[in-house]
């Protein structure tokens, strides 16, 4: 009953070609065609973050994307964070920073922290918490996520 | 969610002739935010998806043509609040467009979808009002443009005629000046729907237009052109009244979960006020 | 990195939760899974007449549609309390989700496909979804009688009557009565991972993957379930991604482990987030409190009568009501209390375990009596509250567990930290309120620890590590006194065929039960190093210590590590030590045990109203708690502060919403708010205090619920002192507090009426 559809992407960097139903979405590709189980499930409907990813340079909430809208564009998901075995300055801060608890959100808030790093090279506590607000964190370790958002973003600039 | 067939028309006409193949079998998707949502809990069952974001016609970027800012039906709210002759000249609609969602779903929800789900929370809605925004439609019989405040019927129904899709939204650049601003109510700060959402602009002529939605079936668009509203020096009850009068067409839902019809009414009247300072402030301040 | 007790190093399983390489449930795959997907029926309460799975049945990819007559006669029972709960509900669906089939595919598409097309017969019945409703002599019984034959109130939807109390509140004379009603609204857990299972027929017995908080009591509620004896049940229980009590007990695990067996395969069940919703949630109460107070402000008596609505099932939730009610009353002293609590059942989500465990209710209307009493005799708030405080040693509960903590610090502290001597701003109010519950009352944890050749430990531990650090706690303790540092320290944890039994891991009960039975693991390895050293620097056993990593001879001091090398010799090996920590019941007494501690916190918050939308913002809010000892202080302020900010969401947003058929109209995270990184106090000061005063290792006692226990009063009496405003009933959404503050306008409209009508008349 499903007719599937070609895709080609890049997904940390890394060529990939999966044949996906037209109502899957990028969550579901990435979980379940490629196995970057690091992004997580959580809300459908784009309230939580826990699925975020970029998308071409821009963080998105893979619920709420189909798999054949990522035709052709570039996917960053948290495993694509380290480089070569090495934390991102900013995955060293959400650890140095006690930012994860549970660790299901911080995927997400890895991923949106990230992504307002590259548009804020300095961001205030409250510009952090506005960049991060789409990604619920139930622990509500957000004092810790802020501090280790402006960490990072103080050693960046080191 | 139920399975569908995705189309990716790569021209404007080949977007039309799909949905006049298609009829109501078509649902169009633009940032997805919305329609991804209604495929999943099935209250959308399209046969067919049509994706607009590799159309020709439809780059994204914001232009200005014959004296008007012309907003494609790709562009996502986040581009629409950066936009520097937004934030300058349509300054509501660039507040309106910072507070829908998060910003994952700035990245990926646009104008034209915000529009086109008529949904009477919709945070840019009254902004467009505000502004005269008009909306452009193709489809089998050509181009048209249907002025915003003709374009909202009720909650997920517009006068778009089947097999029109929407390609853009445009606004007249002003004449003169404007103060205008946009605010809303929600549950938190944190993203929500909002309970009551306004716009309002003032401009040096003394006409003050206030637009406002989740308060009834649609938004709604109300003028004061007597000059009262937008004098600062106007005594508070003497505006209070007016806006108590430009505000009795409000008839918010008792089913609503966010806030009750009283509080929204309520709300209403604190939110005109509040926002009509704002614009004469800023009529003043010359922004 | 140093595993020091008292020191702060980076999360234990830290790096796969920052890397996305940790592996929760959902992403555990095993090959030829069955994907099953639940069926409901749209109502509270409905009679099934029939399911037709026959257009379910033609979806390609289907494997079958079990419904309860596929399933064992009679239908298997569990539940942590009551046998109550069906593995799926026979003849009757009792709550609002409450599954009456089920739909087994080769993959996630059919199963959601086909479940949609499963035609279930039903025919709605009479609910009842509030307290009020539930307690009518009319009303029908949630529970078959059956459940429970010998009970006096088998016929009644009052689970039980919870009584106690001391000196004779009708008795005790008081200057004073303050008496309300206060009500808390129904939340539930929110985990941003929603709960997931998976059961795979495992040779001759069964394994089962679960988020689940208690893997050894899982694993009993399986035996008894599938009829296989304990060691043929292995439960694999990673690391839950949020647990907060919501995955304490057995949900669907017996569900998917039936299914497993039944179809030869494995299966697999990952809940949606809205099915979450309708798997767990807190208890919601009217609480009404009656406070006598002689006029210097002591405390003369509290009557307290505590209903619950707790759901279909009683899951914990009686025992959540005993205990929660037990420490009603407070920490403070008085001559009479009397606590009447009572669990009611309803057609509605079966309540549960939830953070604070049936406290924060009773906090809320106990504490804002409190302020009440105060406002009406002219006192401080604070004072009020130093003035009746247990002091250390004293038994503010006649036979119970005596203050075990120097409570008027940690309140002094957060009176200071808020600046409650100087007056708050114009249009600031600030409010103060105190927490305390009871740790475990009884517990068993067993622990294995092995000190490899090379100086590296490894720990087995029965604990969940879902967010609270205990897997930390535990390397921090076991690095410490085996003299490793935290990356030479593996705990594992999470596989009941490999992993020594632990009773559970709630109340706050880890770092104090599990970590004296690690800390006695331990203690045996170090006696073994005594031995060996005594061999290896032939010095008499008697004048060597061990401690801390340290071997200290009687001329000098030896890493522990250095003595491994000579003392196991050529072949190696490793030395192996076993802990147990017991606390055993206490027949006699009304909770089966004496709590093992208190945990005491004092909330203060500082905050401004909107007068004309009701929108509440915390300027400030400040939390201290006593823990005894911070084994991790940057852990413990994670927790504390996480704590605080949940206790918002139930203070300021949360609630369901039920519709007139008793069904949740806000499922999901759309029109179900929590609090997001906007939501949060302007600023936040958490703060502790530490006298080494607690049962657990080096004087610690448990944490992570205290911050949250007080949190409503604390807030609703800064909203008090800010507008004049009294509000009753959480949340206290903006509509909420705008009502109050219309209604406090319209009484001095009233009042200021009547006043000038006077001369007059």
């Amino acid at each position: 009953m499903n007719d599937l559809v070609s895709i080609d992407l890049t997904v940390n960097g890394r060529p990939r070609t999966i044949e996906v139903p037209a109502h899957h979405t990028l969550l579901d590709a990435l979980r379940d065609d490629l196995g970057l189980t690091g992004t997580k499930e959580c809300c459908l409907v784009g309230e939580c973050g826990a699925c975020t990813v970029s998308l071409d340079g821009r963080i998105v909430d893979s619920c709420l994307v189909l798999a054949v809208e990522a035709d052709g564009c570039a996917v960053t998901t948290v495993e694509g964070l380290a480089r070569e075995g090495r934390l991102s300055p900013l995955q060293q801060a959400f650890l140095d920073h006690g930012a994860a608890q549970c660790g299901f959100c911080i995927p997400g808030q890895l991923m949106a922290a990230q992504d307002l790093l590259d548009r804020t090279a300095r961001p205030t506590a409250p510009e952090i918490q506005e960049g991060l607000a789409g990604n619920l964190c139930r622990c509500a370790g957000y004092e810790q996520i802020t501090e280790a958002v402006l960490a990072a973003a103080g050693e960046a600039e080191r | 969610m139920r399975t569908f067939a995705y189309a990716r028309p790569s021209t404007l006409a080949e977007a039309v002739a799909l949905l006049a193949t298609h009829g109501p079998e078509a649902r169009v998707l633009a940032g997805g935010t919305d329609l991804v949502i209604r495929l999943r809990d099935g209250s959308a069952r399209p046969s067919v998806v049509v994706d607009l974001k590799r159309i020709a016609e439809l780059d994204p970027a914001i232009r200005e043509a014959d004296g008007r800012l012309v907003i494609p039906a790709t562009a996502v709210m986040t581009d629409i609040a950066a936009d520097e002759r937004v934030r300058r000249r349509f300054t509501a609609l660039a507040e309106a467009a910072i507070v829908v969602g998060s910003v994952q779903i700035r990245n990926r929800a646009t104008l034209a979808g915000n529009v086109c789900n008529a949904s009477p929370a919709a945070d840019t809605a009254p902004a467009l009002l505000v502004y005269d925004a008009a909306v452009v439609a193709a489809g089998p019989n050509g181009t048209r443009r249907i002025p915003i405040d003709g374009f909202f019927v009720r909650s997920g129904v517009t006068t778009l005629r089947p097999g029109e899709l929407v390609t853009a939204v445009e606004l007249p650049l002003p004449a003169g000046p404007l103060g205008a601003t946009h605010v809303r109510r929600t549950r938190r700060r944190g993203h929500d729907l909002a309970s009551v959402t306004l716009a309002c602009s003032v401009d040096r002529a003394g006409t003050t237009r206030i637009a406002y939605g989740s308060v009834g079936p649609r938004p709604v668009l109300v003028i004061d052109d007597s000059g009262l509203l937008a004098d600062p020096a106007a005594p508070d009850a003497a505006r209070a009244d007016l806006l108590d009068r430009m505000f009795a067409d409000a008839s918010p839902s008792p089913r609503s979960m966010r806030a009750s019809p009283e509080y929204r009414l309520a709300m209403l009247r604190v939110l005109g006020a509040r926002a009509l300072r704002t614009a004469i402030e800023r009529l003043a301040a010359g922004e | 990195m140093s595993a020091r007790v008292g020191g702060s190093p980076n999360r234990a399983g830290g790096i796969g939760r920052v890397t996305g390489a940790q592996e929760y449930v959902a992403d555990i795959r095993l090959a030829d899974e069955l994907h099953a997907k639940l069926v409901t029926v749209p109502c509270a309460r409905a009679r099934i007449t029939g399911v037709d799975a026959a257009e379910a049945l033609r979806v390609p990819g289907v494997h079958s549609v079990v419904t309860a007559a596929d399933l064992p006669s009679p239908m298997p029972r569990f539940g942590p309390q009551f046998r109550d709960r069906p593995v799926l509900a026979v003849d009757e669906a009792k709550y609002h989700g409450d599954p009456v089939a089920v739909v087994l595919a080769d993959t996630r598409d059919a199963a959601e496909a086909a479940a949609g097309l499963v035609r279930v017969g039903y025919e709605e019945l009479p609910a009842v979804t509030t307290i009020a409703a539930a307690l009518d002599p009319g009303a029908p019984l949630v529970q078959d009688p059956s459940i429970r034959p010998d009970d006096a109130f088998a016929h009644t939807n009052v689970v039980r009557e919870h009584r106690v109390g001391w000196g004779d509140v009708d008795a005790v004379a008081a200057d004073l009565v303050v008496d309300h009603v206060y009500t808390f609204p129904m939340v539930t857990h929110f985990a941003i991972e929603p709960h997931a299972y998976i059961a795979a027929p495992d040779g001759d017995g069964i394994a089962v993957w679960s988020t689940i908080q208690h893997p050894n009591w899982l694993q009993k509620v399986l035996a008894g379930v599938t009829g296989l004896p304990l060691a043929k049940v292995r439960v694999y229980a990673p690391d839950p991604g949020g647990g907060f009590g919501g995955k304490q007990h057995a949900k669907y695990e017996p569900l998917v482990a039936l299914l497993a067996l039944r179809a030869g395969r494995p299966v697999r069940l990952v809940l949606t987030l809205e099915e979450t919703f309708q798997a767990v949630r807190r208890a919601a109460s009217e609480v009404r409190v009656r406070t006598g107070f002689r006029s210097d402000g002591t405390i003369a008596f509290q009557d307290i009568a505590a209903d619950y609505l707790i759901g279909a099932y009683v899951d914990i939730a009686d025992r959540v009501v005993s205990k929660g009610s037990y420490l009603g009353a407070g920490p403070y002293r008085m001559p009479a209390a009397r606590i009447v609590a009572r669990p009611i059942l309803s057609h509605t989500v079966p309540s549960t375990a939830f953070r604070g465990f049936g406290n924060p209710q009773v906090n809320w209307a106990v504490e804002s009596n409190l302020d009440e009493g105060a406002s009406l005799l002219g006192l401080d708030r604070l004072d009020i509250r130093l003035r009746n405080l247990a002091r250390k040693g004293e038994a503010f509960i006649p036979w119970d567990t005596p203050a075990d903590g120097d409570w008027q610090q940690t309140v002094r502290r957060a009176a200071e930290l808020i600046g409650w001597d100087t007056p708050a701003a114009p249009g600031h109010g600030r409010g103060i309120a105190i927490g305390i519950k009871s740790g475990p009352t009884t517990g068993l944890s067993y622990s294995t620890v092995r000190l490899l050749a090379d100086g590296s430990v490894v720990v087995y531990a029965g604990t969940s590590d879902m967010g609270q650090g205990a897997r930390t706690v535990l390397a921090q303790i076991a690095g410490d006194e085996l003299g490793a540092p935290m990356d030479w320290v593996t705990v594992v944890m999470g596989d009941t065929a490999v992993v020594p039994y632990d009773q559970q891991t709630s109340a706050s009960r880890s770092t104090v039960l599990m970590g004296n039975s690690v800390l006695s693991a331990c203690r045996e390895i170090q006696g073994k190093v005594r031995a060996m050293a005594a061999r290896v620097y032939g010095v008499d056993e008697a004048t060597i210590r061990v401690d801390r990593g340290v071997v200290q001879l009687p001329d000098r001091e030896v890493a522990i590590r250095d003595v491994l090398g000579p003392g196991l010799g050529r072949l190696g090996g490793e030395l192996v030590g076993n802990g147990e920590m017991r606390k055993d019941a206490e027949p006699g007494h009304p909770l089966g045990g004496a709590p093992a501690f208190f945990e005491f916190n004092c909330t203060a918050v500082e905050a401004t109203v909107d007068e004309d939308t009701g929108d509440v913002t915390l300027v400030r809010h400040v939390t201290v708690s006593d823990v005894g000892k911070a084994i991790n202080p940057l852990q413990v302020r994670m927790q504390d502060e996480g704590a605080a900010i949940q206790g918002l969401g139930h203070t300021l947003m949360e609630h369901y919403i039920f519709d007139d058929a008793g069904r949740i109209r806000n499922l999901g995270a759309i029109d179900y708010r929590i609090p997001t990184s906007m939501d949060l106090p302007l600023e936040m000061v958490s703060e502790i205090v530490e006298n080494a005063d607690g049962p657990g290792p080096y004087g610690a006692k448990g944490m992570s619920e205290g911050a949250l226990l007080c949190v409503s009063a604390a807030v609703a009496a800064a909203v008090r002192d800010a507008t004049g405003v009294v509000i009753r009933d959480l949340p206290l959404t903006p509509e909420r507090v705008w009502r109050a503050l219309r209604e406090r306008d319209r009484e001095a409209a009233v009042a200021e009426a009547v006043k000038h009508e006077e001369p007059v008349s």
